[in-house]
């Protein structure tokens, strides 16, 4: 019954993979219809998708986040003094 | 001999920006600062071929992506292995959570979340945490937003290994957090 359901509505690791895939590209029709029935049945799963929605933002926030507070004026120094000597 | 006037402005005007854009994408400060000087000699090479169409900024960004993808493809290990051991201890043979690792509701709103300078520093944390070639992957993802189609290019990985690397990289990463940040 276990294998059957998993076969129809995929196991939960499936799922996760899925749920990661769909992030990174586009789900044919009957990955997305499995994936939606997995969810309704599954609240692992659902939790998953909506934490790793949050990593994900996370992730690309922390990128754009505030410039860095340092003295970078020995490093340009260092920077024009290289480039004087490549030339 | 002298150098072109506007690479001297530049290097005083974008050095700063695109050393915070390094040290995001590296966590290295050193190495930050190799890929910045990196980037002004490329620049030096080929300014006479820079015609204005762009703003010098994003000529420049373009420079320094490069070379941190450069960075990136070098570091990691081809051929990138995907072992199914990591998952057998999230997952039971039939594909199933196995019970302690199930994603608890984490009760926090999205936005206290992606404010919190803690949970910030957690998710660096783990982000340190995971297999290189894997952590190597999800930042790729994450540097100009790049799709998985490209990721794939640079990396000369197949889209399949790329989601399942992912995935993995993932799953791990969301319960690292999950220890680490709710359960103090």
């Amino acid at each position: 019954m276990k294998n059957l359901m998993n076969i129809l509505f995929l196991s939960c690791l499936k799922a996760t993979e899925l749920i990661e895939k769909k992030l990174l590209f586009k789900l044919s029709f009957s990955e997305r219809v499995r994936l939606k029935m997995h969810k309704a049945m599954c609240d692992a799963c659902t939790m998953y998708e909506k934490q790793s929605n949050v990593l994900d933002k996370a992730l690309s926030d922390s990128e754009h986040k505030d410039e860095i507070a340092i003295d970078l004026s020995d490093f340009k120094k260092e920077i024009i003094t290289k480039l004087e000597k490549s030339k | 001999m002298t150098v072109d006037n506007r690479l001297s402005k530049w290097v005083e005007t974008y050095t700063l920006e695109l050393y915070s854009w390094a040290y995001h994408k590296v966590s290295d400060s050193e190495l930050a600062k190799d890929l910045v000087q990196d980037t002004f000699l490329a620049a030096t090479e080929k300014v006479d071929g820079f015609k204005g169409e762009s703003s010098p900024k994003t000529w420049l960004f373009s420079i320094l992506n490069h070379k941190i993808i450069d960075h990136y493809r070098r570091k990691i290990n081809q051929p990138v292995s995907i072992d199914n051991q990591s998952l057998s201890t999230f997952f039971d043979e039939g594909g199933s959570w196995i019970s302690d690792k199930k994603p608890k509701n984490w009760h926090e709103d999205e936005l206290n979340l992606l404010d919190d300078i803690d949970f910030q520093k957690i998710l660096q944390k783990c982000m340190d945490a995971l297999p290189e070639n894997w952590n190597v992957c999800v930042k790729l993802k994450y540097l100009n937003e790049k799709s998985g189609e490209e990721i794939c290019q640079e990396l000369g990985i197949a889209p399949t290994n790329l989601w399942q690397i992912i995935h993995r990289a993932k799953v791990q990463l969301r319960e690292c957090v999950e220890n680490k940040w709710f359960k103090n």
